[in-house]
């Protein structure tokens, strides 16, 4: 099957004024299956978070290309929608008005995407909170916002960047399973971006491991484990296997220095 | 003490107004009881009071402050109307900021006022020089201020409305003017003083009517209870300006008063 997504060698540097030129990734490639879940680790600063950027279509990288769906990534476009980790959410807008951001600034009439955006306020759990700001939430909460908002312009593809790094140990448990129950049900490509080893085993297909920087693929991993995955699951001799696969490829790439 | 029971804003009211009303008791206490009374240096409050009657019931008052209001509302609106555009505009494009900066910092720093004698002359004494007078001092607040608060634009922001197919257009009024917002507010609060400060010098050379002139003429003409109550209306102007502007805050950004209570 031809993939969804697929990039040839990408190369982005970054000249910062007055420091040195930064490879932030060199000959980095991917490819995404349609429907599938696949997360990316590696070191701090390996340019997982700039080659979401690069497929978001808000940089553009010096060398190489990425097409999805056959098409050639020259800007944002509606099927790539991003998931931030400091969530993102505009202060002066409610819950309801940051979710249908994204159907706004395509014009969409108001009658035509309030009923959506209330759905998906309900699909992350938030009924009640419409007419709340941001600064009235707790962080998982916004964090469901960000997410109801990703939803909102129906994209194909869902780029998380750490989204759940800023959140305590059980919510963050909690917005996992949450975000699996979702992705099950509206079969969304999803590429997550996490620091997290046991986050990307439970939730991925497979999880790319990224070396230092400059950041390319050092190991692609199959998660072969069973779905619907419960939290059980995350206790099992299988479960850890993988975690020790993923460590084992990863730690190199920490202890390494330049 | 005695408040339990009350709002906090009773309280506050209760207090600042019997501050108010002690200050002017214990100014009437002390000229009448204390200082010997010389009223060709200092007045008090019950002449004062006298004053304000003269003037309300001669229709003085009325008409000074028609007379210095119009310039100020059209002087304030057009430093609203030019600071804004023109401030967020450099704060967004670095090269419209670095070719302004000169002009702008030179009079911003300068006096403004050494201005007067010739817009006055250019202009008149009328409605259009005071106005230009007014606008000139107003409208850097607005344009500074507005720049620094584009410049604080979380970029965050920007990218999320980039990436959900945002145009210039919609980051200009989506994400850049309403961060602006709070800096705007403070800005404003500055030009309603230096817009006063306009009007007074502006009213200072060759004027015959408004609140300015009407104080320089009290003064000149040792009538010290006139002058202080055309004083004390120019702070009363300032004061209902400021309060008018801190009730808009709350009624277009509710977001942020909450937040700061």
């Amino acid at each position: 099957m031809e993939p969804y997504i697929r990039s040839t060698d990408i190369t982005l540097t970054f000249t910062p004024k007055n420091r040195d030129a930064v490879t932030a990734l060199k000959d980095f490639r991917i490819e995404l299956n349609s429907g599938e879940f696949v997360s990316i680790v590696g070191p701090s600063g390996c340019g997982k978070s700039t080659f979401l950027n690069v497929l978001l279509g808000l940089l553009k990288p010096d060398k190489g290309e990425m097409e999805i769906g056959g098409k050639k990534i020259t800007g944002p476009g509606v099927e790539r929608a991003m998931v931030f980790q400091e969530f993102g959410l505009l202060p002066w807008r409610t819950v309801l008005a940051n979710v249908e951001l994204g159907p706004e600034l395509k014009g969409e009439s108001v009658a035509s995407r309030r009923p959506r955006a209330q759905e998906l306020i309900n699909l992350v759990g938030l009924t009640g909170f419409e007419g709340h700001f941001p600064h009235e939430l707790s962080g998982g909460m916004k964090q469901r916002v960000g997410l109801a908002r990703a939803l909102a312009t129906d994209p194909e593809v869902l780029l998380m960047d750490e989204p759940f790094a800023a959140l305590d140990a059980q919510t963050r448990d909690l917005m996992q399973a949450e975000l699996l129950q979702i992705w099950d049900k509206h079969k969304k490509t999803v590429l997550f971006v996490t620091h997290s080893i046991e986050e990307a085993a439970y939730l991925s297909d497979r999880v790319i491991v990224m070396t230092k920087r400059p950041g390319r693929t050092k190991r692609i991993i199959k998660i072969n484990l069973p779905r619907p995955r419960g939290y059980e699951m995350r206790l099992s001799p299988e479960f850890n296997d993988i975690k020790l696969d993923i460590w084992n490829n990863l730690k190199d790439e920490l202890n390494a220095r330049e | 003490m005695g408040f339990k029971g009350l709002s906090e804003s009773s309280v506050r009211f209760l207090l600042g107004a019997g501050a108010v009303a002690g200050f002017f008791l214990v100014w009437e206490f002390l000229l009448t009881y204390v200082f010997v009374f010389n009223p060709f240096f200092i007045t008090k409050p019950s002449l004062m009071w006298g004053a304000t009657g003269d003037l309300i019931l001669s229709g003085e008052l009325w008409k000074d402050i028609y007379v210095s209001g119009t310039p100020f509302v059209f002087g304030f609106a057009a430093a609203v109307v030019i600071g804004i555009p023109v401030g967020v505009v450099m704060g967004w494009r670095r090269r419209v900021a670095f070719t302004l900066d000169p002009f702008l910092t030179a009079l911003y720093a300068s006096p403004l006022v050494a201005l007067a004698p010739l817009l006055i002359v250019m202009f008149g004494v009328g409605v259009k020089g005071k106005t230009i007078l007014i606008f000139l001092l107003a409208v850097f607040p607005f344009i500074f201020n507005a720049f620094a608060g584009v410049r604080s634009v979380d970029n965050l922001l920007i990218n999320v409305v980039r990436s959900l197919g945002g145009k210039e257009r919609d980051l200009y009024f989506k994400v850049i003017l309403p961060s602006t917002l709070p800096y705007l507010v403070a800005g404003a609060r500055i030009a309603i003083g230096r817009g006063i400060v306009g009007i007074i010098v502006g009213e200072f050379y060759a004027a015959s009517e408004g609140i300015g002139h009407a104080l320089i003429w009290f003064g000149d003409m040792y009538q010290l209870a006139h002058m202080f109550v055309c004083i004390l209306v120019l702070m009363i102007i300032a004061v209902i300006f400021t309060q008018g502007l801190r009730k808009a805050e709350l009624a277009i950004a509710p977001w942020r008063t909450q937040e700061t209570r």
